[in-house]
């Protein structure tokens, strides 16, 4: 040690005790008072504090695991329904495809089948008017008959009269003419 | 600076003024820790629970960064307690002695005497306090140290060779010593300056607000934080020498 210090220490003390390092029953009692301060605390505070403290890392660790736990729950709703979503979607993207579908082929239908009957129609149209043709045309024969047969009368009248053979001709010509096909 | 009042106990005597400080430190010590669990929550903390915590962590981070924690953690009552108490001691040296007309007539155990002076005495500023301490860590190393290494905890004594016996003695000798003549020669040579600067003339020029006094108390008060620290670590560092695992 500094002598410097000692003599310094000294000429403090002097005013009143001895060295000021020195031993006796107080180190002990010292230890005693320590160890007595150390017991109290424990029990009355650190204990507690400590507990307490611990109980409040527990409380925010559950509370972190909750909410982490929660966190992958919604995350997986969230999937869930993203899933579900994407399945409704594409039902419905399959019903439409399905209605175009049906509704393409029942045009086609209707269209196949106006076709049909306007075939059937054009035939029948067709149909008739041969059987009208015919009609007309046993008419006119027949007519035509009834005039030759007219024709001849007159010709067989008027037989002797030679000379107005031409003229005559022509007149029966013009009857038939007028006469309605 | 203080007289050191004896107490005659049968043949030996004691510091009497050393304990009724210590006295004082422990009562003032218990009052704030009692305050500062009187609410405890788990919860918001208060104010002086929210100290308490901080204390705690900061001494749990300590013991954690010098070894491993759950051999350490048994130890965190005894560092809190031991850190606040020289904290307090070193702290009660600096504080005028205030209650000296109450035991101005007081006969009993010297109590006159005691608070006779210009300031409080550090418990610390006497060399007994500071060894008892420093003795109780050095027990607190050598018993942890068989307890979690066995009988092999007296090997490292003979390492590398037996020869080294003499060294390792002077070591676990050497460790309290120092740790008890640090504190106290920090504090005895704070509180004999004290005593010094109130001997100054014309201390109270500008009601002693400027002057050396106030720089005094202020560089104590960083001193007596600074030791308290120091003493606590070098607990932790020595226990955690004793326990650790060899390589």
């Amino acid at each position: 040690m500094n002598p410097l210090g000692i003599s310094f220490a000294y000429t403090i003390a002097a005013t009143g005790s001895d060295n000021p390092i020195s031993f006796d029953l107080t180190y002990f009692a010292m230890i005693i008072s320590f160890l007595i301060l150390v017991w109290f605390l424990k029990k009355y505070a650190w204990q507690p504090l400590m507990d307490m403290m611990e109980k409040r890392r527990q409380f925010i660790e559950d509370n972190l695991a909750h909410a982490e736990q929660e966190r992958n729950d919604a995350e997986k709703i969230r999937l869930e329904y993203q899933e579900e979503m994407r399945q409704a979607r594409s039902e419905a993207q399959s019903i439409i495809e399905n209605a175009t579908k049906i509704s393409e082929q029942q045009a086609t239908e209707i269209i196949a089948q106006a076709r049909k009957e306007t075939e059937r129609m054009k035939e029948s149209a067709l149909a008739d008017i041969g059987r009208e043709r015919d009609k007309a045309v046993a008419d006119v024969k027949a007519q035509v008959a009834d005039m030759s047969i007219a024709i001849a009368e007159k010709i067989i009248r008027q037989k002797l009269d030679m000379t107005g053979q031409e003229s005559l001709i022509d007149q029966f010509i013009q009857e038939v003419g007028d006469k309605p096909c | 600076m203080h007289e050191m009042i004896l107490w005659q106990v049968g043949n030996s005597t004691v510091h009497g003024t050393t304990l009724v400080m210590t006295w004082i430190t422990m009562a003032v010590i218990i009052i704030i820790v009692l305050l500062g669990v009187r609410n405890l929550t788990s919860g918001k903390p208060g104010k002086m629970q929210n100290i308490l915590e901080w204390l705690v962590d900061f001494i749990r981070k300590l013991v954690a960064e010098n070894m491993d924690y759950k051999k350490g953690a048994p130890l965190l009552s005894y560092l809190m307690t031991l850190i606040m108490f020289i904290f307090f001691s070193n702290m009660l040296g600096l504080i005028p002695n205030f209650v000296a007309p109450l035991f101005h007539n007081v006969e009993f155990a010297k109590l006159n005497e005691i608070f006779h002076g210009p300031v409080l005495m550090s418990p610390t500023a006497d060399i007994n306090t500071t060894m008892g301490l420093a003795t109780l860590t050095i027990i607190l190393v050598v018993y942890l140290g068989i307890k979690h290494k066995g009988a092999s905890y007296f090997r490292h004594f003979i390492e590398p060779n037996a020869l080294f016996l003499p060294i390792h003695i002077v070591d676990i000798l050497s460790k309290p010593m120092t740790l008890a003549f640090r504190l106290f020669g920090n504090i005895y040579a704070g509180e004999v300056l004290i005593a010094v600067i109130l001997m100054l003339p014309g201390l109270y020029v500008f009601g002693g607000v400027i002057g050396p006094l106030p720089i005094w108390l202020g560089f104590s008060i960083f001193i007596g934080t600074i030791q308290s620290f120091v003493f606590t670590v070098l607990t932790i560092a020595y226990v955690a020498q004793a326990v650790a695992h060899d390589h």
